[in-house]
């Protein structure tokens, strides 16, 4: 239908698909396309003199290319499917679109910036502290928090060990109410 | 503030009231505290905990000190509680960050097993919340009046939004007039499907499952592509709650 036409143009709604070893975003494209990754790990790399370096890899719910979008600049990294990888496709004209439908998207993405900035922050105040800089030395803190390496780590609550004290599988006096959906082997798992 | 984290076993309520003249979550709440100590689980709050918008400070004063009393043993038993904020709860988020028992979050991305899921209280979501949030305000603040005079109002609510949801959303012309809900057959009772389409869009971006609040309609909806949508429903009615394991999710009444 033609009414469609518009809104598929601009929809957010676009996965695509890469097999492992493609190529997602090269650097120095201009294209303004952001990713996040769906299923799968992608491997985010920088051209060096030595040959291509890795910076960081990148899993479900992360981002690619968030920069490009922002500031219409051209790409500092490459970016390839380590594994089979589906992306969400997000172009300029849907980004407002979509963070107007997924509001906590753009909680996310401000955060992932933030925590680049504190990032680098310290990386360049350890490096200052410590004499190391260099023009290379600066470079390569730079560069690797361009990316998001070494987030801090998912807080653990409870432990899978802990867990076989007493009983492991929770209550079972209560009924399983609603229409009984169990999930299934988990999309990731495929 | 935290967002992500990773848990092997966890529950999931919401809605409490605790304060609200309709609310009788208060033992409850006290038991089910009692039970995740002794089953070595925690607790995530998914929204409108306690209640302020309906308040009666009565009721908040009979019920709150007993319950941050047991939230506070569970926490310095090593466990956690989770506490994301919701509407009606939105103006003690300084409190009970101060409080020092919950973790704060305006959601939470879980990693459970090989799932991730995202719980949250599901406002943003709601068009008459978003669309017009002063009479939203007004009709919250004048329902919380009616309620203090006849706290069983709010079942006649209850089964009006339940009637209200069978003719405008689940009925089959009402499927076919609206493009692209054709397909969305499932749907929880009660709820404006915008919800379910909140749920679908974030888990396009990676998501096995959604959990809300908010709507005080427990349920569960197959979204496809192995993506699931749960509501945790409320407990002024019932005690329902989101179970997790692994990753794989239930939805549970509390035996009562």
């Amino acid at each position: 239908m033609k009414w469609n036409i518009a809104s598929e143009k601009f929809s957010a709604d676009q996965i695509r698909e890469f097999g492992a070893g493609e190529c997602i975003a090269r650097e120095g494209d201009e294209s303004r396309e952001m990713y996040v990754v769906v299923e799968g790990i992608v491997k985010v790399t920088k051209a060096s003199s030595s040959g291509p370096i890795e910076l960081a890899r990148v899993e479900r719910g992360g981002f690619i290319g968030e920069m490009s979008l922002l500031e219409s600049l051209p790409r500092s990294a490459s970016a390839f499917a380590l594994t089979a990888v589906k992306v969400l496709v997000i172009q300029p004209g849907g980004f407002l679109v979509k963070i107007r439908r997924d509001p906590t998207f753009a909680f996310e993405i401000m955060q992932a910036l933030s925590q680049r900035i504190r990032r680098t922050n310290e990386a360049l105040l350890r490096a200052i502290d410590s004499g190391a800089t260099s023009a290379d030395e600066l470079k390569r803190i730079v560069h690797r928090t361009e990316v998001r390496e070494n987030d801090p780590p998912p807080q653990s609550i409870g432990s899978t060990a802990g867990s076989t004290v007493g009983s492991t599988t929770g209550p079972t006096a209560d009924s399983i109410a609603g229409t009984a959906v169990k999930s299934n082997s988990p999309r990731a798992a495929r | 503030m935290i967002t992500a984290v990773q848990a092997d076993r966890l529950a999931v309520i919401s809605d409490l009231h605790l304060g609200n003249p309709y609310s009788r979550a208060k033992r409850a709440t006290i038991q089910f505290f009692d039970r995740a100590l002794e089953e070595n689980f925690d607790i995530v709050i998914n929204g409108d905990g306690f209640e302020i918008a309906q308040v009666s400070f009565a009721k908040l004063a009979k019920d709150v000190p007993e319950v941050l009393h047991a939230m506070k043993a569970f926490t310095q038993r090593g466990r956690n509680i989770y506490y994301v904020i919701g509407n009606h709860d939105i103006l003690l988020e300084n409190f009970l960050n101060d409080w020092g028992g919950f973790k704060m979050a305006p959601f939470l991305n879980l990693q459970s097993g090989s799932a991730r899921i995202r719980i949250e209280h599901g406002h943003l979501y709601d068009p008459a919340f978003i669309n017009n949030p002063r009479l939203y305000e007004f009709l919250t603040a004048t329902a919380g009046l009616a309620l203090q005079i006849h706290p069983g109002l709010y079942r006649l609510w209850i089964a009006y939004e339940k009637l209200k949801s069978r003719f405008l959303w689940n009925s089959e012309r009402a499927l076919e007039a609206v493009p692209g809900q054709a397909h969305a057959r499932d749907r929880i009772v009660g709820e404006n499907p915008a919800f379910t389409e909140a749920a679908r869009e974030l888990c396009l971006r990676g998501f096995d499952a959604v959990v809300f609040g908010h709507t005080h309609h427990a349920g569960a909806v197959d979204l496809g592509g192995g993506a699931q949508y749960f509501n945790s429903g409320s407990w002024l009615m019932g005690c329902p709650y989101i179970w997790i394991d692994n990753g794989h999710i239930e939805l549970r009444k509390l035996a009562q």
